[in-house]
């Protein structure tokens, strides 16, 4: 060790502190403290684990619940649910053509047309007779 | 050094008997370090309460490849660099006053022949240099435990230390030494 830093070493030595009995208990007061939050934070931690434990086990319990019900009911109904087969075909169309039904008032209508030209065959005919 | 492993092991499982023996070896020399770096001897005490308690709080933690002391200085400096951190500006200012009225360290000081050379190194030297000189010297701590404790590179650290001997070598001789706060960084 050189002679500057056996001085240094001197010299903190020469720096005179004392740990008071007062301070001691201060530290060893805080300490005691310091040991109680400590177990106060590991329990509260302790009661959140339980919480969240028996949480978990009632919706664990719930399921198995519903599970179980669902597993007992009868098979029939099972069945039902099945959904319906859906099978794909090509609609077929029938092409036979039909008559047209005519109303009433069209064959009337038909009746008289002939009628007319019958009468206007005729008097042409007539009108020819004449000049011939 | 296997006893101080027992308490800590001890410590670990939560004794407080085993951790207040086992900061006992070193509760001393923490005060007067704390007491040289604080604005008053109160402030000193309660910055060594709140690094024993800490230090308790975080046990669990310790990593044994570090000492026991290095791993307790590192929450020490830590603690200080907080307080300092949220001290309000008229707690700094009634520090500067009772500064002036001679702090701390000179009132634990005995009366000596000539003047103590922690006095001319909190004079010449920067906070951090302060700190790595009084852990090299004091504590003799490793260069690499100091550059760990102070967050700082072991180069930085070397030269610091360096610079700070040759300043209060030349204060000692009587010679003017002028306020360097570090190598670089």
């Amino acid at each position: 060790m050189d002679k500057l830093a056996k001085q240094l070493r001197e010299d903190a030595d020469q720096i005179k502190v004392l740990i008071t009995p007062e301070l001691e208990n201060r530290i060893e007061a805080s300490l005691r403290g310091a040991v109680q939050d400590n177990a106060a934070s590991v329990k509260g931690r302790q009661s959140a684990l339980f919480w969240w434990a028996s949480s978990l086990t009632g919706v664990a319990a719930t399921l198995a619940i519903i599970a179980v019900v669902n597993l007992s009911k009868p098979e029939l109904e099972t069945a039902i649910t099945e959904p319906p087969q859906q099978t794909f075909s090509v609609p077929k169309f029938d092409w036979k053509p039909q008559p047209a039904v005519l109303t009433q008032t069209l064959e009337q209508e038909l009746v008289d047309i002939q009628s007319d030209l019958k009468k206007a065959e005729q008097t042409v005919r007539d009108d020819i007779d004449e000049i011939m | 050094m296997s006893s101080e492993t027992a308490l800590i092991a001890a410590a670990k499982r939560g004794s407080i008997r085993a951790y207040t023996e086992l900061v006992s070896l070193y509760r001393e020399g923490l005060l007067r370090f704390l007491v040289s770096k604080s604005p008053s001897y109160a402030d000193a005490e309660d910055a060594l309460q709140d690094t024993l308690i800490n230090a308790y709080r975080f046990i669990s933690s310790y990593d044994s490849k570090w000492r026991f002391s290095t791993w307790l200085y590192r929450i020490a400096i830590n603690n200080l660099s907080r307080i300092r951190a949220t001290e309000p500006a008229s707690k700094v200012e009634l520090g500067d006053l009772s500064d002036e009225e001679g702090g701390p360290l000179e009132q634990c000081i005995a009366a000596s022949e000539r003047q103590n050379l922690w006095l001319s190194a909190k004079r010449i030297l920067s906070d951090e240099v302060y700190t790595a000189m009084w852990l090299r010297y004091v504590e003799d701590m490793s260069v690499n435990d100091i550059a760990a404790i102070l967050e700082r590179s072991v180069s930085w650290t070397k030269v610091n230390l360096l610079r700070a001997r040759r300043q209060l070598d030349a204060d000692l001789n009587g010679m003017p030494a002028k306020k360097v706060s570090q190598a670089y960084g």
